[in-house]
């Protein structure tokens, strides 16, 4: 019996203290060296050509 | 695909600064900062060398391995950008970078760190291309105009060479192949200081 109100003691504590936390346990865990901000548009663009000509016209010996 | 690369040849460095001036201006950075700068080796003495130095966009980039909050990302040309809102300004990239690219502006008393500026190889970062907020934050998207870094197209002794790293390469091939295929600077003379 006196095991019992023990039991329900550290129980009802337990809930108590758990009220108290305002912590999130909605997270996301992400994976170390992956890059997590937003995508730069100029990752879709096809502009080697360009530059390659601008720099075989520019920067070449004269 | 070929990587996006700068090379500087100390052969033809006049240490003019031309380079980190119109890094300066085609990006409005804030004062104290300097995406780019020149090196001096034996200043005013025999054999003296320059060499411009800014970020060199790292195939195993370390800033980006150290990074706690990876704000760092590879374009598919291999540039190395950064994206600002993510930068916490730690300086843990300052101290892994061998060349000192990362650069912090003072944005407050004491010298507390703002977030961290480097070389974006004329490339802006994640905001739309050429936009007011990713100029604002990361200077001119030249890349997007189909241009090339700036620093590099006004070198006026094209010592500063950027761009694809296979024709950089094959440029400077013929340079000194026309120099009769030596390099006096890194070769042994220098190492150990042997008289010729």
């Amino acid at each position: 019996m006196k095991t019992t109100a023990w039991l329900l003691i550290a129980f009802f504590l337990l809930i108590g203290l758990s009220a108290c936390s305002d912590e999130s346990r909605d997270f996301t865990w992400y994976e170390p060296g992956t890059y997590k901000g937003d995508q730069d548009p100029l990752l879709s663009k096809d502009l080697h050509q360009d530059l390659n000509d601008r720099l075989k016209k520019g920067q070449t010996d004269r | 695909m070929a990587r996006m690369k700068f090379f500087c040849d100390p052969e033809r460095c006049i240490e003019c600064n031309g380079c980190v001036t119109a890094c300066n201006n085609e990006h409005d950075v804030p004062e104290g900062i300097n995406r780019r700068h020149v090196v001096t080796l034996r200043d005013g003495e025999k054999g003296e060398k320059s060499v411009s130095v800014a970020c060199m966009h790292c195939t195993d980039a370390p800033c980006a391995a150290v990074c706690p909050v990876d704000c760092f990302y590879f374009t598919p040309d291999g540039i190395v950008l950064h994206d600002k809102n993510l930068c916490i300004g730690c300086g843990y990239c300052f101290y892994a970078c061998p060349f000192g690219a990362p650069q912090f502006p003072e944005e407050s008393a004491f010298g507390a760190r703002g977030k961290m500026d480097k070389c974006t190889f004329c490339a802006g970062g994640p905001p739309a291309d050429n936009s007011v907020e990713e100029y604002r934050n990361y200077g001119r998207n030249r890349i997007a105009e189909g241009k090339l870094p700036l620093c590099a197209e006004t070198c006026a002794t094209k010592a500063l060479l950027g761009g694809d790293g296979d024709i950089v390469a094959d440029i400077y091939r013929k340079r000194v192949m026309k120099r009769g295929g030596t390099l006096d600077m890194w070769r042994w003379q220098a190492a150990y200081n042997f008289k010729k």
